[in-house]
């Protein structure tokens, strides 16, 4: 098991209630496996996780990517800056 | 000849006369500009009076990803040679100006026209900003509709 970092901004900190979370997450957990368990405990997610988009240590991160200890993993949608 | 980067984000306002110098060099002969505002009424889409707009970043990423949007603009248009990309945060007023992208060169034919627009078309994909939207019928999220891919 190893501990990450996760970061919620705009929409997803409204869903989920929460700015910043550390988490223990298994050995060979990548992103999509993190999404399920979001989703698990914040089923308000459900609906928007396919627009989702996730950064792993400020770049941005796939379903495929795996997750290296101590990461700081945001969620977030789409931008809108500007 | 290559001269200044500035990325950053800030809750200040730009001062755009300020920042025309920091852009520009003995070899500068073109600098373009571009201020992005809060826009008190919208006509396209769906009409609506905004009352106010709330920013907020994730800053380290942020600036990182300005970071790669001024080198994107320098392998596009070498001959560019200042960039601002700076982005405010915070609360603000139709009227307010919220974003300035800079480019300078020697010459207004050398893409520096491009290579602003380019910066804050990317700036709206790639650099994690988000915008609430105050009317009076309440308050919104604004979301934007790019998705990244593997490599940006």
């Amino acid at each position: 098991m190893k501990k990450v970092t996760l970061l919620f901004f705009a929409t997803l900190r409204d869903i989920t209630g929460e700015r910043r979370m550390i988490k223990t997450i298994p050995d060979d957990m990548q992103i999509s496996g993190l999404k399920e368990m979001l989703v698990d405990e914040f089923p308000g997610l459900k609906e928007i996780m396919a627009s989702v988009i996730v950064s792993l240590d400020h770049e941005f991160a796939f379903d495929n990517s795996s997750i290296p200890v101590d990461a700081e993993i945001a969620l977030f949608p789409p931008v809108s800056g500007g | 000849m290559v001269g200044e980067t500035i990325c950053k984000i800030t809750e200040s306002e730009v001062n755009l006369d300020e920042l025309l110098g920091e852009l520009s060099k003995n070899s500068t002969g073109a600098v373009v500009m571009f201020t992005g505002m809060v826009r008190g009424v919208t006509e396209k889409n769906s009409p609506h009076d905004t009352s106010l707009l709330e920013y907020e970043a994730y800053l380290p990423m942020a600036e990182k990803m300005m970071w790669r949007i001024a080198n994107e603009i320098r392998t596009r248009w070498p001959d560019i040679e200042s960039i601002a990309i700076i982005q405010r945060t915070g609360k603000f007023l139709p009227g307010d100006p919220t974003v300035t992208v800079a480019c300078s060169a020697a010459h207004r034919d050398t893409g520096v026209f491009e290579a602003a627009k380019y910066g804050i078309d990317r700036l709206k994909e790639i650099v994690p900003v988000w915008k609430k939207e105050f009317t009076s019928q309440g308050e919104s999220w604004i979301e934007g509709d790019y998705i990244p891919q593997p490599g940006e």
